[in-house]
């Protein structure tokens, strides 16, 4: 699903928290976002599937395959989300209900948008549960007796069962362990690319970005400073921004000069040792 | 479905309070029941010179002022008061769910008037309500019903509130919004599921407390007519002579008793039966509805 974001301000309480940001996702392609707590990241996820709280006010343009997001009505987005598009959160503890079993959840999307019988349903969370890399006793276990990183494998399930053809993942590595996060975005690449979907990966980690984009862009304050390959924007970043993110990554990988090499096999021990000093809050 | 049922009736039998209230609660249900087809004496049949009569073969409670069978009357009352029960219990879940509906909303208009509304409603006596609607309807069931749910209904969204709004706020319900998920489903599908123990200890607290309403409010006048039989309508017209004839206000006023006991250890025990994730039972369910 080709995105195209222009023009996108939000503002909460009177106050601009994103100012004209300009974005584009192709069909296909994975896309990384990426800039310091408070930038407004999270924002432009929410606004893209019209999740935004009701405090916030946004104008400009988020065209979903040509379906403009911005202002369209409730009901015409409740159709939009699960069945073409798909969203992994941050804390995988919290997006679980602790009272349905991780098949319940999982199969949710599929009961809000398809009419399957109960056995057909079954089957999809079965097999979905599978790929994700989850036994299938899973399905009738409660959030709190999975680990983190099985949690969060349920999480990437849920958002994929309908196989959408957008996902937005937002951080969703941040509260995990430093080799589950590298298992979580091998998984998530893999599950997105083979079914050809697209991906906004948003995350303040230079190193996990490497892994799980080819190209991306850096927000500052609500304001869109450099796009370009990621590699590219790793190796020579061009603004002083881009820059102070990428000596951060570097900074906390422990080993001078340490990076990420865009996930080729070489970087990872240095890409760990650099997610592991990550404040886990 | 059936499976779950049987499961949460299983685990309520294992607990002993949950075993007391099935049996009372059974029983109530029952003898409403049987009183529809029989009772040991006719409803009607008064004797003027057996009035207020000691326990007998005859009459196995005794009689009252009227001559009345005790038994007869007291049977033929729970009928009335499992009915006021299940209305009153029907209605405070409604109004409560549709004010918790309310106040959680992502409206904050609709949100902080609901919660001002709930704290400004419920400030009115329950008594005071039911006396104001006795004013129209004159002394009925549907007073009972209409003050109770109403004042419970308010009571049961004051108390859920909080936490409905903490699942109204959390990361799972704005995951599920994210799927698709609409008002109502995020209501039924996430909300009621987790404070339904607060739902339901509520709930048969209110249920218990509607039978004490009932007494109350027929002993008002404004309660069960006369000539309706109910337990309220048992202790009201024996209550005058409790120092003279003790044993007739003792009966009714242990039925009360028993059955408003029984009602509150049903809603804790039910609370933990009904726990998908502390209780091993309903586990097993879960397991076996994914394997099947």
């Amino acid at each position: 699903m080709a995105v195209e974001i222009s023009g996108l301000r939000i503002a909460i309480g009177g106050r601009d928290i994103v100012h004209g940001v300009d974005l584009s996702i192709g069909d296909g392609e994975r896309v990384g976002l990426i800039g310091s707590s408070g930038s407004g990241k999270s924002m432009i996820a929410r606004a893209m599937l019209g999740l935004l709280p009701v405090q916030a006010e946004a104008s400009g343009s988020i065209r979903l395959d040509g379906t403009q997001v911005v202002g369209a009505p409730d009901r015409a987005l409740a159709d939009l989300r699960g069945r073409y598009t798909g969203m992994v959160f941050q804390n995988p503890a919290a997006t679980l209900n602790p009272v349905l079993t991780v098949g319940r959840q999982v199969a949710l999307p599929l009961r809000l948008h398809y009419d399957l019988s109960r056995a057909e349903r079954a089957e999809r969370v079965a097999a979905m549960l599978e790929r994700v890399g989850l036994p299938a006793d899973v399905a009738s276990k409660y959030p709190h007796e999975l680990s983190g990183g099985q949690r969060q494998r349920v999480g990437i399930a849920a958002a994929l069962v309908t196989s959408p053809r957008l996902i937005v993942a937002d951080e969703p590595t941040t509260a995990l362990d430093s080799i589950t996060q590298r298992q979580i975005v091998d998984l998530l690449v893999s599950l997105v690319d083979d079914a050809g979907a697209s991906m906004l990966f948003i995350t303040h980690d230079f190193s996990v970005l490497a892994r799980a984009t080819t190209r991306c862009a850096v927000l500052d304050a609500g304001r869109i400073v450099e796009t370009g390959a990621t590699a590219d924007l790793l190796e020579h970043p061009a603004d002083a921004r881009t820059a102070r993110l990428v000596d951060a990554a570097r900074a906390l990988a422990l080993r001078p000069g340490g990076g990420d090499d865009g996930g080729s096999g070489g970087g990872d021990t240095a890409g760990d040792a650099a997610v592991e000093e990550k404040d886990m809050a | 479905m059936m499976a779950r049922f049987g499961a949460i009736v299983s685990s309520l039998w294992r607990r002993a309070g949950g075993r007391f209230s099935l049996v009372v609660l059974g029983l109530w249900v029952l003898v409403s029941l049987v009183s529809l087809v029989w009772t040991p004496q006719p409803l009607w049949r008064t004797d003027g010179y057996d009035v207020w009569a000691a326990p007998s073969a005859e009459h196995w409670l005794g009689t009252d002022g009227t001559g009345a069978d005790i038994v007869s009357w007291l049977m033929a009352g729970s009928r009335t008061d499992l009915l006021i029960v299940i209305l009153t219990v029907l209605f405070a879940g409604a109004l409560g769910l549709l004010l918790i509906a309310a106040m959680t909303a992502r409206n904050s208009v609709l949100a902080n008037t609901s919660v001002v509304a709930v704290d400004a409603l419920i400030s009115v006596p329950t008594i005071l309500i039911a006396l104001i609607l006795a004013v129209p309807l004159g002394a009925s069931v549907a007073v009972i019903v209409v003050a109770c749910g109403f004042g419970y209904g308010l009571n049961l969204a004051r108390v859920a509130r909080p936490q409905a709004l903490l699942v109204a706020r959390s990361a799972y319900v704005e995951s599920a919004v994210s799927n698709g998920a609409s008002g109502v489903r995020v209501l039924f599908g996430h909300i009621v599921p987790n404070i339904l123990p607060v739902l339901l200890v509520q709930l048969s607290l209110s249920a218990g407390t509607a039978v004490l309403a009932e007494s109350g409010l027929t002993y008002l006048g404004v309660g069960v007519p006369s000539g309706t039989p109910s337990w309220g309508h048992s202790l009201a017209t024996t209550v005058r002579f409790i120092t003279v004839y003790p044993l007739t206000v003792l009966w009714p006023g242990l039925v009360v008793t028993v059955v408003v006991v029984a009602l509150n250890l049903f809603g804790d025990a039910l609370r933990d039966a009904v726990d998908p994730v502390g209780n091993p039972a309903l586990r097993r369910v879960a397991v076996e509805e994914t394997e099947a």
